[in-house]
């Protein structure tokens, strides 16, 4: 069965050790450059597009399967459907009636504070594709690229709570890291008591850890943990998952605590990238903290109009840079630390 | 000659291209372990078959097209599957009279280092993946070479 047939009997191939070292050596070329400058995102993003028509035919039947399964839905599943909806939605109208008077007011605290937590703008839906990027890695293929707006470091959500944030944008694509991803940090704080500190991702979809909790902290199963908004990245506020587990060794100094992420991790097929509102208040430490800071509200905040209505804020930014305080290691409260 | 290596390439394109979608399929969540490198094994075939009519220079393009789909940084499965179709054309001559066993334990020699070089690469630039997940894939496609030489024999007949 398994016979080559001798087609190509040439003893030698002339200049395979030649050829073999060229191209290693333009291989290691090219990744020192794409590690060590930021000249090939260009190249990149055309290479994305090249690539997108295989991405596509991989994922076209899987989403055609998809849309026959929503066309042939029979009537009284349409209908349960919409009576769920509808009482979801009422449901839901209660719950806003108030967001607008919420929303405004926590706004001129925010102000009153010179606080630079970020509030979210505008969304994009996208839709993920039926890509597998890489086994090991928790990352997704979504639809939406560098032509929508979508940027480095961009906070994505579903609808459940946060689901990760851009970590590379091709033209008609961009790559998400979840917030389960090993390389994956997301600054939080307990909803119940305001205590601040970092989500880190396992490699596991339903699963994240929170490492640097001391055994004393005041933590239980069921907590909610929402975004802190501290590093700028990620609007505040927005649910990043409870606490399943506490395990409180006293022989250790640190707890060991497990979190359940509120996004479905492994079954949303929609995303919504979020624009931050550029900050009334201009805080410098606040948009030099993520990684590849987000140029958009970084561009907006730096020469903000400075609201020199409110008399605290004349008086702010020294004492400003206190509040974003002291969760325990710093650096890793940026995000991302892939790359 | 020329004329003849020419022909060759089509298939060589047309399996590769296939492979690539396969590396992209989506499976389901405790499958992706499973998953072999179809463009690896497609690569390593198309060196020991026909070394002439471009073995490294697929290699190298299927290792671009790999870095640019995983996101990776670019060159990674370049480099790594450079070096070992360079080896695999190497031992071509021997592979070719070995017995599916022997065929198999070689391909699974070469897979390994293939994956070494991408554990390698992946550490040094910062992106260590720590699951031993990875190291699944070379027993999988040294399992399913026999059965892909077949395949792809048969494509090459046309």
């Amino acid at each position: 069965m398994v016979a080559f047939r001798n087609t190509d009997p040439s003893g030698r191939t002339t200049g395979l050790l030649l050829r073999c070292v060229l191209y290693s050596l333009l291989a290691l070329a090219l990744m020192i450059v794409d590690k060590r400058y930021d000249h090939l995102g260009s190249i990149r993003r055309l290479l994305s597009i090249v690539a997108y028509p295989v991405q596509l035919a991989v994922a076209s039947p899987f989403e055609g399967w998809h849309w026959f399964r929503e066309s042939v839905s029979t009537r009284d599943a349409l209908r349960a459907d919409k009576i769920r909806l509808e009482a979801d939605l009422r449901l839901a109208q209660f719950r806003l009636q108030r967001y607008e008077a919420v929303e405004a007011e926590s706004q001129r605290l925010r102000v009153l504070r010179d606080s630079t937590v970020g509030v979210t703008d505008r969304f994009v839906i996208g839709d993920l594709m039926d890509v597998d990027l890489d086994a090991f890695r928790e990352r997704v293929l979504v639809d939406k690229g560098a032509r929508d707006g979508v940027f480095v470091g961009q906070a994505v959500l579903d609808a459940g709570g946060v689901f990760g944030q851009v970590s590379r944008v091709g033209e008609l694509t961009s790559e998400v890291i979840l917030i389960s991803d090993a390389a994956h940090a997301i600054p939080v704080q307990v909803n119940r008591n305001g205590l601040r500190t970092i989500a880190v991702g396992t490699g596991d979809v339903g699963r994240l850890k929170l490492p640097y909790l001391p055994t004393s902290a005041d933590v239980v199963a069921g907590d909610l943990l929402v975004t802190s908004g501290l590093g700028g990245g990620f609007p505040a506020g927005y649910p990043v998952g409870t606490i399943a587990e506490v395990k409180r060794d006293p022989a250790q100094s640190l707890a060991d605590v497990d979190v359940k992420p509120a996004a479905a991790l492994d079954r949303s097929r929609e995303l919504m990238f979020v624009w931050l509102k550029p900050q009334p208040t201009a805080s410098a430490d606040a948009v030099s903290t993520p990684p590849r800071a987000a140029p958009a509200p970084a561009a907006a905040a730096a020469p903000g109009a400075a609201p020199a209505a409110t008399p605290a804020a004349t008086t702010a930014p020294k004492p400003a840079k206190k509040t974003p305080a002291p969760s325990p290691p710093p650096a890793a409260a940026a995000g991302a630390t892939n790359e | 000659m020329m004329r003849e290596s020419r022909i060759r390439r089509l298939p060589m394109a047309l399996s590769a291209l296939v492979a690539l979608a396969l590396a992209v399929l989506p499976l389901p969540t405790f499958l992706q372990a499973f998953r072999p490198d179809f463009l690896v094994l497609v690569v390593f075939y198309w060196s020991i078959e026909s070394p002439r009519a471009g073995g490294l220079t697929l290699a190298f393009m299927s290792g671009l097209a790999l870095d640019v789909i995983q996101g990776v940084v670019l060159g990674q499965h370049a480099l790594a599957l450079t070096l070992m179709a360079a080896w695999a054309t190497h031992l071509r001559l021997r592979i070719r009279v070995f017995s599916v066993l022997s065929q198999c334990l070689v391909i699974f020699a070469l897979l390994t280092g293939y994956q070494f070089v991408i554990f390698w690469i992946d550490g040094a630039t910062g992106n260590p993946v720590t699951t031993y997940g990875r190291w699944l894939a070379p027993v999988i496609g040294a399992l399913i070479w026999p059965p892909l030489v077949a395949t792809l024999g048969r494509l090459h007949e046309r």
